[in-house]
């Protein structure tokens, strides 16, 4: 991607970002998408092993997923829902203010996103180490005292694997956030080229995505 | 996008709509796990947090004009579902091996012929021809 091609391809719609093996823009557009899409079907796949998992253990422990989910704060979990489904919406956001060349707005959107992301972070470190103080850890590092049903450190095996996989892909998306945050304030983006914004918006929805089922499967178990 | 047709841009109030949507199952969902639908918990559950999902996929990320893609996420969803479903198929046809789950082996076939060999489908002798 060279500055040289911009002055030639001007006046046939296409911009300096447009890649050598592409034809014109909508193509380029289309493939990043199409690339997009094809990884997220790997990532519903990736977690879908650990829920698959979560649904055997939860139906064949059904007493100790219960107490166990008792552990888990409710509102803390509300909170990280609410502050997720906002971030999702100044992503979506964020892509529109690109498609129709607003700069500023665009700005504004992606650094309200990064701080949703970093409010999601810090409730669950709050969570965490909640956690880890009262020794509910998974597997043998489970070291909680006084329960009544045995088996509750499955349970936490999960939810630290769930909430932990979900977490990297958020530090990951925030990542990816900060990278186009910097590409925008360079002015890159416009009606004309916006690609980035909407795959990385793509990827920051499907991290939401996963929460709304995380959510009720871990917190809301009646 | 004025040179591409195929590009629609949703508007500020379409997602806000979206949002509200979303945060109003939110508490519908936690309202939902405080009520006893029995065996059904898990499954109002996860109905709610569909329906969430498929705001979330349909307004944004776009595949309600975006078939192409969707049909691509929905064979992702498919196959997820295979995984599931097979695994519990699995799951709930399997007995834990107790001696008392133990059926007694059986001895014989009724009207069939004493210390001969029969063939399991029919329960009838070895060589006896089938019937027309």
């Amino acid at each position: 991607m060279t500055t040289a091609t911009h002055t030639g391809h001007a006046g046939d719609g296409n911009s300096k970002f447009l890649q050598h093996h592409f034809r014109e823009m909508g193509q380029q557009f289309e493939a990043a998408k199409l690339g997009m899409w094809l990884f997220l079907v790997t990532e519903v796949l990736l977690f879908g092993g650990l829920f698959v998992g979560y649904g055997i253990m939860h139906a064949r422990h059904p007493e100790a997923f219960m107490a166990a989910h008792h552990h888990l704060d409710k509102v803390m979990g509300a909170v990280n829902t609410v502050v997720l489904l906002i971030s999702s919406f100044t992503m979506v956001l964020a892509v529109w203010a690109a498609q129709t060349s607003r700069r500023t707005l665009c700005i504004l959107f992606l650094i309200l996103t990064l701080l949703c992301a970093g409010v999601f972070l810090v409730v669950k470190y709050f969570e965490y180490s909640h956690k880890f103080h009262d020794g509910l850890l998974p597997g043998k590092y489970y070291t909680h005292q006084g329960d009544t049903v045995p088996g509750q450190f499955m349970f936490f095996s999960f939810y630290f694997m769930m909430t932990g996989l979900h977490g990297i892909h958020v530090l990951i998306g925030m990542i990816a956030i900060l990278w186009i945050l910097v590409r925008a304030i360079r002015g890159d983006f416009s009606s004309q080229y916006y690609s980035p914004v909407d795959i990385t918006g793509l990827y920051w929805h499907l991290v939401d995505l996963i929460w709304i089922y995380v959510f009720p499967l871990m917190y809301l178990i009646s | 996008m004025s040179h591409s047709a195929e590009h629609h841009v949703t508007g500020p109030k379409t997602y806000a709509a979206v949002l509200g949507g979303l945060l109003l199952l939110t508490i519908i969902t936690v309202y939902a796990s405080y009520l006893d639908f029995g065996s059904m918990n898990t499954v109002v559950a996860l109905l709610i947090a569909s329906m969430k999902g498929a705001l979330v996929a349909l307004f944004f990320m776009h595949l309600r004009h975006d078939k192409f893609n969707a049909v691509i996420f929905l064979m992702g969803l498919l196959f997820l579902a295979i995984f599931l479903i097979w695994t519990l198929f699995d799951i709930n046809t399997r007995v834990t091996v107790l001696p008392t789950n133990l059926k007694a082996p059986v001895q014989a076939f009724p009207g069939a012929p004493l210390n001969k060999p029969v063939r399991p489908s029919t329960g009838q002798p070895v060589g006896t021809p089938h019937a027309q």
